[in-house]
């Protein structure tokens, strides 16, 4: 009697859990499509918001502003974080790892602050390079870790081999290293493009007035009242995110199936 | 030695060069940064003197109370997350079978998504008149609609709502590489579901909830946007008092001063936190050699 109890009770809670974890998102979805302007009251089915939504021109500026720090500050850390892997001593590589993890183990706010503090320090203005110097460094945090877990798990004899076959060390880096670790660089990217997206703190701090990024419209519009046309542009998001997720679980599909088969 | 061996040599010991820019970025946007708050918070005047009357202005009742109400902030969403993520996480791990990469999908999305559309999401079901003010009303559980908004309760909502990947996230990678023979072994010889779990599985599981536990500690104290957005403006957090400071105000060295006095207290905090945990991982592992 009792197994069966406890049988139940878990998928229960499972259940709830994500019955809460969906629940704002849906509704949120739900209630763009609200023709009245009150937003909770359910008045009738209207396009109207995504209308205003996609004449609103200064949520494209922010959109494009955030595209642009994402873009730029992921393949700024991409880069120098594959270098550090592939390049750097192994020893030392892994005393370095604890830097990286500190970035992600510090509040965000504590972060930005110093940062804003430096840069008025240096007289440096606030704008798109401060912004892309602070998301470089979160997207770095993120992604040195993750490349140099699977460059660990490499099959160290494949570069053994290439050695013994004459492959000089430039040859081994990008013939055999690099696109090995391509599936960690590859997803541990989209997640520091995610995050770039995602950050408001930074953005609140570093950006100055000239690079309003889209996090940063969208808390104004929160905090002067509740607008059909953020939920709109949430639903927007959302399904834009929910690509991402889709892209980064086919891509790690695709790994699996290739594991498999070698 | 021949040209070539010399150039492939020469090429040898600079190699490493590639792998400075990773390290020059970290050390001129993170470490000289948080030298430079050091630097702000004890240096005053156009004359540098060193003086420590900034902190000597910062010890009083109104930034104890602040900074205190960070920490319970903090630890009360740790502990809340906690709650909710490990039955989540012991299911993922243990129960789920052939449907787990679902499920982790299913978690992923709302993840992945801004998180300021979390919290607007939560707008519509908390408001005065939202949807679960509706509801009670309807099933009749409350006469009058209940001020789930600009306050605590939702503070405390969003907060746990936001934070319980990043305690799912640790649970459930060391509960996968839970031994479940361990478990067969315990209940084979006797031991209840109950005292499976207390002797077993939660000791096994501790450095998982030691991660997860600081991990959200940490960021949960630092919160800024979720206390701005929902709370009401009546309750200032220390995010909210240094983003005070640094914008509002505009006195850097105050406002370096409370970030590192407060840094320093969470420093302090969420080292006690790891001993604790730590010393319950430690004792458990003694046991069970």
């Amino acid at each position: 009697m009792q197994k069966k109890k406890s049988a139940y009770f878990l998928p229960f809670i499972v259940g709830l859990f994500y019955f809460f974890l969906y629940l704002p998102i849906v509704v949120l979805i739900i209630f763009s499509f609200n023709e009245d302007p009150f937003v909770f009251y359910w008045k009738g089915f209207s396009f109207k918001w995504y209308m205003k939504l996609f004449q609103a021109g200064e949520v494209w500026d922010a959109f494009k502003n955030s595209l642009i720090v994402a873009v730029t500050s992921t393949s700024l850390s991409i880069v120098m974080g594959t270098l550090l892997v592939v390049y750097g001593a192994k020893r030392q590589l892994a005393n370095l790892q604890s830097l990286f993890y500190s970035i992600l183990a510090m509040p965000e706010i504590v972060l930005a602050v110093s940062m804003l503090s430096f840069f008025s320090f240096m007289g440096v203005s606030l704008g798109f390079s401060t912004l892309i110097a602070g998301h470089t460094l979160l997207g770095l945090g993120y992604i040195v870790p993750i490349i140099y877990i699977r460059f660990n798990e490499l099959d160290k004899r494949l570069v053994e081999a290439a050695y013994d076959l004459g492959a000089t060390p430039e040859q081994v880096i990008y013939t055999i290293i690099i696109p090995l670790l391509r599936p960690a660089i590859f997803s541990s990217g989209l997640l520091a493009f995610v995050i770039s997206l995602d950050d408001f703190v930074f953005s609140f701090f570093c950006a100055g007035g000239t690079a309003q990024t889209l996090p940063i419209y969208i808390f104004a519009m929160i905090k002067t009242g509740v607008s059909p046309v953020i939920a709109a542009l949430s639903s927007v998001l959302l399904v834009l995110s929910s690509a991402i997720v889709m892209m980064a679980a086919l891509l790690q599909i695709k790994r699996i199936g290739k594991g498999a088969t070698r | 030695m021949n040209k070539q061996s010399l150039r492939a040599t020469i090429a040898k010991e600079f190699t490493f060069l590639f792998s400075l820019p990773a390290l020059i970025w970290p050390l001129v946007f993170l470490c000289v940064p948080l030298a430079t708050i050091l630097y702000l918070s004890v240096v005053s005047g156009t004359v540098p003197i060193i003086s420590f009357h900034k902190y000597f202005q910062l010890i009083d009742w109104m930034h104890t109370r602040i900074i205190m109400r960070s920490l319970i902030l903090g630890f009360g969403t740790a502990v809340m997350c906690l709650v909710c993520a490990y039955p989540i996480a012991y299911f993922f791990a243990i129960k789920a079978g052939r449907f787990k990469n679902l499920f982790l999908f299913l978690l992923m999305i709302p993840m992945w998504t801004n998180f300021l559309i979390q919290v607007y999401g939560w707008f519509f079901l908390l408001e005065y008149n939202g949807l679960i003010n509706t509801f009670l009303l309807k099933v009749g559980l409350i006469n009058e609609p209940l001020y789930l908004m600009n306050n605590m309760v939702a503070v405390f909502i969003l907060m746990i709502y936001c934070y319980v990947p990043f305690m799912l996230m640790p649970l459930y990678t060391i509960l996968e590489k839970l031994n479940i023979h361990l478990l067969e072994a315990s209940s084979d010889l006797g031991a209840s579901p109950m005292q499976t779990f207390m002797r077993i599985t939660l000791p096994l599981s501790m450095p998982g909830i030691r991660t997860g536990t600081l991990l959200v500690f940490v960021l949960g104290f630092g919160e800024f946007a979720i206390p701005a957005l929902v709370g009401g403006g009546k309750y200032m957090m220390v995010g909210s008092l240094i983003s005070y400071y640094f914008l509002v105000v505009r006195d850097m060295g105050l406002g370096a001063a409370f970030t590192v006095l407060s840094g320093l207290v969470l420093i302090f905090f969420s080292f006690c936190i790891y001993l604790i945990l730590g010393v319950w991982c430690l004792r458990d592992t003694k046991e069970e050699i």
